[in-house]
């Protein structure tokens, strides 16, 4: 087999014990690696109804055909889940080193189900499993525990492992804790969560197993046309500044969400943009494993420190809990960073909680001195969260189950979908957003589709809903399903100049499996309704499809987009669009002849 | 693109020739009132938006009223324009000069922007710049460097009075009509006035002008790094289009042209693929076609909004 391994490897830490498994090529071919694998697997691998911080909630981790193939971008693996936020599908990609250690040990997927009963790490090389014991990695960060575990090795060769791990929030069970390795995280939906509920602090790879690809010519041939292209004027922004661009161009365009949506644009975002932090406080660029695009940035803090920043973090941390100190957020990313917190959920929930406390609607928090823009309160919230500690126990089970607690008028302001709060795209302004943030099958995602691209396009009204938005959505969904499972990073989605042909051509090279460009677009609306039928499974409800009440009931009240509002009719038309599009029926649901048709 | 805009970077000159005939005229053409003033005087307020440096050549009798400019007076009356040009060239602090009839009552600052820029075009540097409108070569709307002077004296010398020999003997860049309407649709540059006609219908025209519009050029990203401003404000013609404002914002940056903007063999300048512009922060807008109006601002982003 060529691209893929064939074989996936089943470890129960219960049991102690791992299984190799194998893979069929049908498979493989119909869903390819990455999320689609990942999707798949989940759905043959968790029990129905599965409650995710159980035993039995399988924890996957995928690789896929590009991975170690030497095309930039492509060092990048899949987690996937039941996510203990939204209790549906969660699926994280993290990328660099562990990436491609992972491919080298020789499976297409590992398999983790079972709960240890005492703090394990896994030591995985091609020969197979060792559980280690980890109670002396307990309370570290993933960073120091990668040092920790590489630090006490038994032989030169364990020196050179990879480790993903979690921190503290992942032990103590927050729902939105990260899995990170390298300074990457599998950030959204908790699946740090999972791994702490299977006493599971890390996992450290060592392989030797190398994957020919087919036709290592044709591969080379479009590795370097890639390579070139991927530092064209499409990534520049990518390259020399990194998402952090994204915030003042979005304050500009009322698409900003500050204050917990309760309105744009931001006072300070000229302070807080990336061009700002570019010029006044750049540290160090950095890149995933054979990327040519390198879009990290570390930012140098007031205490000397670097940190890595991201748009989506500094969305969060800053003007959606009102925050207007650049250095304020660095220390916050860096405490989401060293407890093991997704950051966009950790923002969220802290602005949902800030809001509670400024409504009066929870007193003892307002007594802790949390309000908007209170960056020590703040700060001490992230740690508290961390612990579980006072309202941080509340606060690490998301915002949308925190709100239950604080009744009606709290739930209506929990910036949520499915329970995971929402990134930085202001739904009221960018109307396809809207709808991709309302369907997606984990929850209010940005990455599972580029939904968003539609709205900055200028071939639809941003403002504006309408029935065209349906098929939009389920295209931009396909599209990042098949990046996803290749798996190519989304930064580099435009240097393709016609995408479905070019990576069927790359496909075919790699598997020597004869692919088209029209079976890659399917490939993409089969993970998509793989992942559906496992939400439904799990128990999917149409009005798990919605947006939080505020976006419908609260139009914009200043700036650019003052007025405007997005009422429920223009939601309903637009989901109704998706669900056409798809070939769903009005309620949502899946009929037999669509399964088929998808070939499932 | 205001007063400071980069391409007045060493100082340029003006030349205003004043000292042609107005015999069909029957007056001074310079003093032809438009507004209850001068033209000249409209002339040297417009053209000191952009030039610090202004010089009026004047016929050695004719008497104008004062003026913030530098005031000569041809040596030798009724040179033609080769001896206008020679007197106000000799005259000027700068290396190069954009040079004007005293009867032109619609310059377009975008248009003058431009032909001074072409002074270098395609990596190739030119003595002179010279529009053609309606296939004619418009030697007073046109911009010449201080060391053409040799030439023009050999050529007044020679009784050689017409500029085409000018032309053919030094390095020349001649912009087609094409170039000229992304800036000047309608010629208005090269409207001059011979006869009380042509006056009158100047005058009407006048009053039905919209004025040019200003504009704001917001940056973001890569490209306000790369220019190292968040904005520039621009001065373009009424009706200018997006196409316009792109062209007139990468004479004004420079720096933005190759990386965030690309223009073509004509100097018609367009978004590179990568960028994106929308208008107000509202309209997201790709038609090169798309009418500006005063005060909108364009901003210009990265079209990918992956975060
Ligand atoms: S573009 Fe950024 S996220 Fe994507 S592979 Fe490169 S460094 Fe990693």
């Amino acid at each position: 087999m060529y691209g893929f391994h064939g074989r996936l490897l089943h470890i129960d830490l219960t049991t102690q014990s791992y299984t190799w498994q194998d893979i069929a090529a049908s498979r493989l071919t119909a869903v390819l690696g990455g999320v689609g694998l990942g999707a798949a697997l989940l759905y043959d691998y968790a029990p129905a109804r599965v409650e995710p911080l159980s035993a039995e909630n399988p924890l996957i981790f995928t690789s896929a055909p590009l991975v170690g193939t030497g095309l930039t971008t492509t060092a990048k693996y899949a987690v996937v889940t039941k996510s203990p936020l939204t209790g549906f599908i969660a699926d994280s990609l993290s990328s660099s080193f562990f990436a491609l250690e992972l491919k080298r040990v020789g499976v297409d997927a590992l398999v983790i189900t079972g709960a240890a009963e005492q703090p394990t790490y896994l030591q995985i090389t091609d020969a197979g499993v060792e559980f280690r014991a980890a109670a002396h990695l307990m309370g570290l960060s993933a960073q120091d525990t990668a040092e920790r575990v590489r630090y006490t090795v038994r032989t030169e060769e364990e020196a050179e492992v990879r480790v993903a791990a979690i921190g503290r929030a992942g032990e103590n069970l927050v729902r939105f804790a990260t899995l990170s390795n390298e300074g990457r995280h599998a950030g959204r939906g908790g699946v740090g969560a999972v791994f702490g509920a299977k006493k599971l602090k890390a996992v450290a790879l060592r392989g030797q197993r190398r994957v020919a690809v087919a036709d290592t010519e044709a591969v080379e041939k479009i590795a370097v046309t890639l390579r070139e292209r991927s530092v064209g004027p499409h990534t520049a922004k990518y390259r020399e500044i990194g998402t952090v661009a994204n915030l003042a161009v979005f304050d500009r365009l009322g698409s900003l969400p500050t204050y917990n949506f309760q309105n744009v644009p931001f006072a300070q975002a000229e302070a807080l943009s990336g061009e700002s932090f570019i010029t006044n406080g750049f540290s160090q660029t950095h890149g995933c494993a054979a990327c040519t695009i390198r879009c990290e940035r570390l930012f140098q803090s007031l205490s000397g420190e670097a940190q890595r920043l991201e748009y989506e973090t500094l969305f969060a941390l800053g003007p959606m809990c009102g925050i207007e100190e650049p250095d304020a957020v660095l220390q916050a990313a860096r405490l989401c960073d060293q407890y093991g917190l997704d950051t966009i959920s950790t923002g969220g929930t802290i602005a949902w909680a800030a809001e509670c406390a400024d409504k009066g609607l929870w007193p003892e928090l307002r007594a802790t001195g949390l309000s908007f823009g209170n960056a020590e309160a703040i700060l001490a919230l992230i740690a508290d969260i961390a612990h579980r500690r006072g309202a941080g126990a509340l606060l690490a089970e998301g915002s949308r189950q925190a709100a239950t607690h604080l009744g009606v008028e709290a739930e209506g302001f929990a910036m949520q979908v499915k329970g995971m709060e929402l990134p930085g795209y202001e739904p009221r302004s960018l109307k396809t957003m809207a709808l991709g943030l309302a369907v997606s099958p984990r929850g209010a995602c940005h990455n599972r589709s580029g939904a968003y691209e539609a709205d900055f396009s200028g071939h639809v009204d941003r403002l504006q809903a309408d029935a065209g938005r349906g098929a939009l959505v389920a295209a931009s969904e396909d599209f990042s399903a098949v990046l996803d499972s290749l798996i190519v990073c989304k930064f580099l989605r435009k240097c393709f100049d016609d995408f479905y042909a070019e990576a069927a051509q790359l496909m075919s090279a790699v598997t020597g499996w004869e692919y088209t460009a029209a079976d890659l677009r399917q490939v993409g609306e089969r993970i998509n309704t793989l992942k559906k039928l496992f939400n439904l499974r799990e128990g999917w409800q149409p009005e798990d499809d919605w947006l939080p009440p505020r976006l419908l009931e609260e139009p914009l009240s200043s700036g650019v987009v003052q007025g405007v509002s997005l009422t429920p009719d223009e939601l309903r038309l637009m989901i109704q669009s998706y669900y056409a599009a798809r070939g769903w029926n009005e309620q949502g649901l899946v009929g037999e002849e669509k399964k088929r048709a998808v070939g499932l | 693109m205001d007063t400071q805009a980069s391409t007045q970077s060493p100082a340029l000159s003006a030349v205003i020739l004043s000292g042609g005939k107005s015999s069909r005229m029957g007056r001074p053409k310079a003093l032809l009132p438009f507004d209850d003033k001068p033209l000249i005087a409209h002339l040297v307020e417009r053209l000191s938006q952009r030039f610090s440096d202004i010089v009026v050549v004047a016929a050695p009798d004719q008497t104008l009223p004062s003026l913030p400019v530098t005031l000569v007076h041809d040596a030798v009356a009724h040179q033609g324009p080769v001896g206008g040009i020679y007197y106000g060239l000799r005259a000027i602090r700068g290396p190069a000069a954009f040079v004007t009839s005293c009867d032109a009552p619609f310059l377009q600052l975008p248009l003058i922007d431009y032909l001074v820029s072409q002074l270098t075009h395609n990596g190739r540097g030119y003595d002179v710049v010279v529009p053609v409108w309606q296939d004619r070569l418009q030697p007073l709307h046109a911009v010449y460097r201080r060391r053409v002077i040799p030439h023009l004296q050999e050529q007044l010398a020679t009784q050689r009075l017409r500029p085409v020999y000018l032309y053919d003997t030094v390095p020349t860049r001649t912009v087609p009509a094409a170039e000229i309407k992304r800036f000047d649709p309608e010629g208005l540059s090269f409207l001059n006035m011979n006869t009380q006609e042509d006056y009158q219908a100047a005058l009407a025209h006048w009053r039905t002008l919209s004025a040019p519009i200003s504009c704001t050029v917001e940056l973001f990203g890569v490209a306000r790094l790369t220019a190292h401003t968040p904005r520039v404000p621009l001065t373009l013609a009424a009706e200018a289009t997006l196409g316009d404002a792109l062209t007139v914002l990468g004479v004004a940056c420079p720096a933005l042209l190759g990386s965030v903007l690309s223009a073509d063999d004509t100097g018609y300048t367009s978004l590179r693929n990568g960028y994106a512009c929308n208008i107000n922060g509202k309209d997201f807008v790709r038609d090169a076609h798309t009418r500006l109006r005063a005060g909108d601002s364009l901003l210009i982003l990265s079209s990918d909004a992956g975060g």
